[in-house]
């Protein structure tokens, strides 16, 4: 089957050439073929100049993510002919969110970087060098153990799409590696340096780092678990945690969502100050969130015996900073 | 004769107060094509997402308390929030897939005298007008197509993902939206933030990053020739619409685009007015495109 793929092609440091511009190639596909397969076909048969990574063609190195199609894949795993019928397109571009540094090669220094400020090694507390570890202990952080660094998840990520400085997906998922281990010693610490301004607070929730990611490591659900331990371990000074908790509190004492009451929780009272224009704007349009003017759900009861009954099992409520 | 169409109705915290024209308008749609809407007065929050931060097995158990009062219902949920769409659906694939957690959850519920057994599925209105209803028989109701209008369709992020909660729609390339655009006499703009974030979930708490985020998208869909934006998701809504002001501000760029919420834009063309639809709630007035 013959198939167009348009990669697009930029050197940035060939001041003479133009780009970024899209080549076509035209690809006789085997049924199976991958679509790094394809790019070695190309590379190897018609133009050589095409620049791209690769190395284990088992979906184990990471190195061959590229987006096809819109999406972060790992093209040693993606199948040409599929892959075509479904979009009815076969266009390469490199990874998201990341420097070009040749056609489909992108930068990954901002990736190590990230990961080095999740200081991905274990600090053991004294003595827990040989304490023993149990089978559910290991279940916790294995999904964050799968990571291949392929930073498909940092591509998808919407919040670093907007923001270079965020913590962002892989990092954070790595973090969680080494918080969740029953070994690690300090993980009040860690989870104070996560909490700052550009850390796991900032992710908008998007999901797409678990969508994309290859190795199923789901990156978001490591974030939720820092967070749930960092509110736990009484780190709440911060807009994110104040957020959280201002929602637990409206939904046990109305059984919903109070908005007026978050806001003014989350931010403060200056900085609620700050939202009066705004506020001014929405009471015009009869949007304004009034504060604990909420009716009540029925049976708020039972929704308040759900909170006791967790708590009791867990030990719930954030420790409040003393 | 079809069979009525019969929901659990769960418009979501914000739909019942903050964006409460979306609700007053599905109300309506719903009226006039048949579908029966039938009220949830216990149920809770679903946790927008943020309770899973807090406690996730008080977020199942919350959440399950929900399914709950549908069961009891004999009736399958509809919402007009992606986000509650998402949490829902999140928490009833983990409990559907793993019997002990029913169990466990079950055992939390029994607390409050409440029990879960798996039976509900959860849909927005979304699905539910290109899924159950049909977009064949929606077109049918159209009595005043949106002729020449650009439609640029917002997806967000949580009414396609996770799509193993999700499932009626394609992350990669999804159509409903789209169709439903097309059913109802207009045309659906293509552009590459479609299913991408508004950012809401930070609004509170990394403004720049939410302000950003909202004017990206905006300009994205505005680039592509869209005259106006439509969401199933009343937090979108709120980004879009009601933080267009902050959002022009970031990316230093006047936009001017009108958002609607998929229940009015349904509504104008079955012939609904722009007050029965609560048009005059939203910050940038979409007079300008419905003339
Ligand atoms: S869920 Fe959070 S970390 Fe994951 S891609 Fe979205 S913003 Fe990034
Ligand atoms: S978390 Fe997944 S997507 Fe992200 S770098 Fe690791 S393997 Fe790749
Ligand atoms: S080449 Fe190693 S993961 Fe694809």
């Amino acid at each position: 089957m013959e198939i167009k793929f348009s990669i697009r092609r930029h050197d940035p440091m060939d001041r003479e050439s133009p780009g970024p511009y899209y080549r076509e190639y035209v690809v006789d596909a085997a049924e199976g073929m991958t679509v790094l397969e394809a790019l070695l076909k190309i590379s190897e048969e018609e133009d050589p100049t095409l620049a791209f990574r690769r190395s284990c063609r088992s979906a184990i190195c990471g190195s061959c993510a590229m987006t096809v199609n819109g999406f972060a894949r790992l093209t040693c795993n993606l199948q040409v002919i599929p892959e075509y019928e479904k979009m009815g397109a076969m266009r390469i571009e490199p990874l998201a969110n990341h420097r070009v540094v040749k056609d489909l090669v992108v930068d990954m220094a901002p990736f190590w970087e990230k990961m080095e400020k999740a200081a991905p090694f274990l600090m053991p507390a004294g003595g827990s060098e040989t304490s023993p570890v149990t089978i559910e202990d290991q279940a916790r952080i294995d999904e964050s153990q799968r990571c291949i660094m392929c930073g498909c998840c940092n591509a998808e990520c919407n919040s670093l799409e907007i923001d270079e400085r965020f913590i962002a997906p892989a990092a954070s998922a790595k973090a969680w590696r080494f918080v969740g281990d029953v070994r690690e010693g300090h993980q009040a610490k860690r989870l104070e340096r996560l909490s700052e301004e550009h850390g796991i607070w900032d992710c908008v929730r998007c999901i797409h780092c678990t969508q994309y990611c290859p190795k199923d490591v789901k990156p978001l659900k490591q974030i939720e678990s820092l967070r749930s331990a960092a509110m736990k371990a009484g780190v709440l000074d911060n807009p994110g945690a104040r957020h959280v908790e201002a929602m637990a509190d409206s939904v046990e004492r109305f059984g919903r969502l109070d908005e007026a009451a978050m806001t003014f929780k989350t931010l403060g009272f200056l900085r609620s100050l700050g939202m009066i224009p705004l506020g001014l704007k929405l009471e015009r349009h009869g949007k304004m969130p009034r504060p604990y003017l909420f009716p009540q759900i029925m049976e708020i009861d039972e929704v308040r015996a759900i909170y006791d009954e967790i708590e009791k099992k867990s030990g719930l409520k954030p420790k409040k900073e003393e | 004769m079809a069979e009525e169409l019969k929901y659990a109705y769960y418009p979501g915290c914000v739909s019942q107060h903050m964006t409460r024209e979306t609700n007053d308008a599905t109300r309506l749609i719903a009226g006039k094509l048949g579908i029966g809407l039938y009220d949830m007065p216990r149920a809770n929050c679903c946790g927008a997402g943020l309770l899973t931060d807090y406690d996730y097995k008080l977020y199942l158990a919350l959440n399950a308390r929900i399914f709950a009062e549908a069961e009891a219902m004999e009736m399958d949920i509809m919402t007009i929030c992606s986000t509650c769409l998402m949490v829902m659906s999140a928490a009833n694939r983990d409990l559907k897939r793993d019997p002990r957690l029913l169990e466990e959850t079950n055992q939390v519920l029994a607390a409050a005298g409440l029990h879960y057994s798996g039976k509900v599925e959860v849909k927005q209105l979304l699905w539910v007008l290109a899924g159950d209803y049909g977009l064949e028989r929606l077109k049918e109701q159209v009595t005043r197509p949106l002729g020449r209008l650009k439609v640029a369709p917002f997806y967000g992020c949580h009414s396609l993902r996770p799509s193993d909660a999700l499932g009626f729609d394609d992350p990669e390339k999804p159509w409903s939206l789209e169709a439903t655009i097309r059913a109802l006499g207009a045309e659906p703009v293509e552009y590459r933030g479609k299913t991408k974030c508004c950012g809401f979930q930070v609004d509170l708490v990394a403004e720049k990053t939410a302000t950003k985020m909202t004017g990206v998208r905006l300009l994205d869909g505005k680039r592509n020739g869209a005259d106006c934006f439509v969401t199933p998701c009343p937090f979108c809504h709120i980004n879009l619409d009601n933080y267009q002001g902050l959002a022009e501000k970031s990316v230093d760029e006047r936009i001017d685009m009108p958002v609607f919420h998929l229940s009015q834009l349904v509504g104008l063309a079955m012939g609904l007015s722009p007050k029965e639809l609560g048009l005059s709630r939203h910050l940038v007035s979409p007079e300008r495109v419905l003339k």
